[in-house]
């Protein structure tokens, strides 16, 4: 080689470096493409969190737009969202939990689960219970079907029980209107009877 | 009005900087003396401009002029007014307006301080910072503007400054980071110019040696202060976390550590020539990559700025046309280079070869980890992270050589050293460390290898560096006391003795920290005491208190050693109303020997609290460390032979055409038994 080319090696470097940087640019990093868009929500069967005697399946979907959260009390930017989930949940629309603790393992863990409710009770107290109820997921199971990789996360099901978006971090009002409304209003698009729905409830909901 | 002005002036300096760019550079080619002259005031201009611009966005902040965008995103009414001045900087367009305010700062500092160096070389400089500064103006301007009004519809308040940036650390830390980051844009207009004018000879190099060394100062204490900040405003204990922003603070600091070093064999030995160069060039272009990294959104950290691909397009274009400029022109000029200096296996300049090789290794390292989950996303392989565990083992590796080179170069002679001369120095300084390593070891109750090879080799480096001051001394000419031979020692050796110590208390207090804190995440309840080492913790209580903007739960703890009281601590756990955002304000108790840490964590039933408590030895010699390297550097700017009159007495030895390398020996020879 010439003495030129050697001399060419940290331009050249620097020139594929920035192919990627220009490529990383165009790909929003705490975006994953998740595989579960479009795709039923993966079936489970667990209990409620404050009651264990109720069971909730996948029938909690049926006829109803829902969105799944999924967060814990030791989840601090839960406990940020929290508030406005609560807004959100007093135009109408509908939430549940899917809860799981970190320290909440029925072998291993240390806490118990009367523990587990009365802190959760105590945080909704705190920063709003956004929830119709909150489902509890055990040994975490659901929550590795879905891929969450932490808390907050939220899954919005349409009423025929499929994920139409995944969103990670917590909802604000800027992810709303960019985010989720789209969808949303797609889905009312959809299934005509839903925003009817959520206009009586958005209105009932400025009566209170 | 005012923030008109500053928009006003920002343009102004924009058309200054252009002309900046291009008439001196013009005059240098055409050897042309008033197109030349205008480089120094055209350079005054730019930095009066851009002080003006500065100062009308701080005006703004103090007077609450929420009609600015910026402004009501950064600041509130009841934000305190000395948080109102810094919070200038705390958003993505005024850091930015800062920026390119202390690169006008060295514009203006190079265009002052360089009495001696010709008006030709000084002219490129100029330009070259000139060409710099329109790319960071324009992009002010065009994508990122400060001033940017909101009128007619403008919000009553401020949605105030984020809570993490409410605090004595922020205030600091970034100018001081900035400081350094572009302060190596200095060397690098050096070596841009020393490329243009094809004199690539030592000369380049001994001028740009103390901004070199004074930007590199600023960035170690920028460096130290962040982590400082991070280890007691994040409530997590960790002093450093591998987060792709601090990583890409620390890779200019490893280039330019690597340069400065590299500087040294360039002006003494003029070897290495192109190398230099091309560290010179690296350092400035990892500062640039780093601030792309920041502020376009590539990847994920706590200190990113609002994510906008036009803005990260800018910058990536910026960056195509400034380094991949520069390294075109490198390539051109540095291939025609020959290098003549001749050394040795065993000589300092092999020493400083090492140095230079384990630093650059240790960039590239961090370079990957910091960029590597985004290639690997971008290939198609899905996300992947990487964390601590694989930097700390990597710089585990490396800094063994690394510390081996850096006690015996001092030691070793230029061009050649017998290692014969050297084997009993080395042997003793080994013994000794290793017995060092030992002694501190045992002290502690636990055994661990890691901590004695760290401590060994920090006292590696400090016996080298003893034993070096010693042979210097050891030689004295005669009728001398010892004193006055080490009055004789000049400072830029005093600034390496600083600087070697420095590292070697740094690498002490990370051995101990590392290896012995102790941490424990517990329940309390109101007045039970907890163990941790030495130190019984008393939990007195929680207090409310109400602060200006924020609301917080005070816990109230009491620190016995032995039973005899020695300290209060009072964290805090803050909830800042206006952002609705939780904070957690560690208390700490910091002696020379160990910091005691505690955080609130979340209040549970019945009044008792979740805390964190850590026990950490050492802790402070980290930041101590850093800061006796930037006293090294200080000794080393102020050296004599870096000051107008010997400048202006060497140039004029290099003009004469006298200058061969046997003239320049005498000099050479005296400086390297120093």
């Amino acid at each position: 080689m010439s003495r030129l080319t050697w001399f060419l090696i940290p331009l050249i470097l620097f020139l594929l470096l920035t192919v990627f940087l220009y490529n990383g640019l165009f790909s929003d990093p705490s975006a994953r493409e998740s595989s579960l868009i479009e795709n039923e929500f993966p079936a489970f069967s667990l209990p409620d969190l404050a009651d264990e005697a109720i069971t909730h399946t996948n029938d909690i979907f049926d006829g109803q737009m829902t969105f799944v959260n999924v967060w814990g009390v030791w989840c601090v930017t839960c406990a940020i969202e929290l508030p406005y989930l609560t807004e959100l949940s007093q135009k109408g629309y509908r939430f549940v939990g899917l809860y799981y603790d970190q320290d909440l393992d029925p072998d291993f863990g240390s806490k118990t689960i009367n523990r587990v409710r009365a802190e959760v009770i105590e945080t909704t107290r705190r920063f709003g219970n956004p929830f119709a109820f909150n489902i509890f997921d055990v040994y975490r199971d659901t929550s590795l079907d879905l891929g969450v990789t932490g808390a907050p996360e939220t899954f919005l099901v349409d009423p025929a029980g499929v994920i139409r978006l995944h969103h990670l971090g917590d909802i604000n009002e800027r992810v709303w209107t960019g985010k989720f409304l789209p969808v949303i209003e797609a889905i009312q698009r959809e299934y005509p009877v839903l925003s009817q729905l959520s206009t009586e409830h958005q209105l009932t909901g400025l009566k209170q | 009005m005012i923030a008109e002005l500053g928009n006003v002036t920002l343009v102004i300096a924009l058309v200054l900087s252009i002309l900046l760019a291009i008439y001196p550079l013009w005059g240098a080619q055409t050897n042309n003396p008033t197109l030349m002259s205008l480089a120094r005031p055209l350079a005054i201009g730019l930095f009066v401009f851009t002080l003006i611009a500065y100062i009308a966005l701080t005006h703004s902040f103090i007077v609450d002029d929420f009609s600015l965008s910026y402004v009501a995103q950064n600041s509130n009414s009841k934000l305190p007014i000395y948080y109102k001045i810094t919070a200038v900087w705390g958003g993505h367009e005024g850091s930015f307006l800062l920026w390119v305010l202390i690169f006008a700062i060295w514009t203006v500092a190079v265009a002052l301080f360089s009495n001696g160096i010709p008006e030709k070389m000084l002219a490129r400089v100029l330009s070259v910072l000139g060409m710099v500064s329109i790319s960071f103006y324009l992009f002010m301007l065009i994508t990122s503007n400060p001033f940017d009004s909101m009128l007619p519809f403008f919000p009553v308040d401020g949605r105030d400054l984020n809570p993490l940036l409410q605090d004595f650390g922020m205030i600091i830390h970034p100018p001081m980071l900035y400081m350094g980051y572009v302060g190596f844009s200095v060397a690098f207009a050096f070596a841009i110019a020393a490329l243009i004018g094809g004199q690539l000879d030592s000369t380049w190099a001994r001028w740009s040696r103390p901004w070199t060394i004074a930007a590199w100062a600023f960035l170690t204490l920028g460096l130290a202060l962040g982590s400082w900040w991070a280890y007691y405003e994040l409530g997590w204990g960790g002093w450093w976390f591998w987060d792709p922003v601090e990583n890409a603070a620390f890779m200019p600091w490893l280039a330019g550590t690597a340069l400065m070093h590299s500087l040294a064999v360039t002006e003494k030995r003029k070897v290495f020539k192109s190398w230099t160069v091309l560290l010179a060039i690296a350092a400035f272009s990892l500062s640039l990559l780093g601030t792309f990294l920041v502020r376009s959104g590539v990847l994920v950290s706590v200190h990113s700025f609002a994510s906008d691909p036009a803005r990260g397009l800018f910058i990536l274009g910026l960056l195509v046309v400034v380094i991949g400029g520069s390294l075109l022109l490198y390539a051109l000029r540095a291939s025609q280079l020959k290098s003549v200096g001749r050394y040795d296996l065993f000589s300092r300049e092999m020493m400083l070869m090492g140095n230079n090789v384990l630093l650059c290794a240790a960039t590239v390292v961090v370079l990957l980890g910091t960029l590597f989950p985004l290639v690997h996303k971008e290939i198609g392989l899905g996300s992947i992270s990487i964390g601590a565990p694989f930097f700390n083992q990597m710089f585990t590796l490396l800094v063994v050589p690394f510390v081996f080179f850096l006690g015996v170069g001092p030691l070793t002679r230029w061009k050649k050293q017998k290692p014969s001369a050297l084997k009993h120095q080395l042997l003793l300084a080994f013994f000794l460390a290793f017995s060092a390593g030992v002694v501190v070891i045992f002290s502690y109750d636990e055994y661990s290898q890691l901590a004695l090879l760290g401590i060994t080799m920090s006292f590696w480096i400090l016996v080298a560096t003893v034993l070096e001051v010693r042979q210097r001394v050891a030689s004295p000419l005669k009728d001398e006391t010892t004193y006055q031979t080490l009055k004789k020692l000049t400072p830029s050796h005093w600034g390496m003795v600083f600087g070697h110590v420095g590292f070697a208390v740094c690498l002490i207090g990370i051995t101990l920290v590392s290896n012995y804190e102790k941490e424990m995440d517990v329940r309390v309840k109101i007045g039970q005491t907890l163990q941790m080492a030495d130190y019984d913790i008393k939990f007195i209580g929680v207090e409310s208190i109400k602060g200006p903007n924020y609301t917080a739960d005070r816990g109230i703890f009491d620190i016995y050693k032995h039973g005899i009281l020695i300290n209060h601590l009072e964290p805090e756990k803050r909830f800042y109303t206006v952002q609705q955002m939780p904070m957690t304000e560690a208390g700490i108790h910091t002696t020379l020997t160990r910091d005691l840490f505690i955080a609130m964590g979340e209040p549970l039933k019945g009044g008792d609290w979740a805390i964190q408590l850590y026990y950490k030895p050492f802790v402070v010699w980290i930041w101590g460390g850093a800061f006796i390297m930037s006293i090294g550097a200080a000794f080393s700017i102020s050296d004599k032979r870096y000051r107008i009159k010997k400048i202006a007495q060497f140039t004029r030895r290099t003009k004469s055409k006298t200058t061969s390398a046997a003239n320049l020996e005498p000099s050479v020879a005296k400086e390297s038994t120093l």
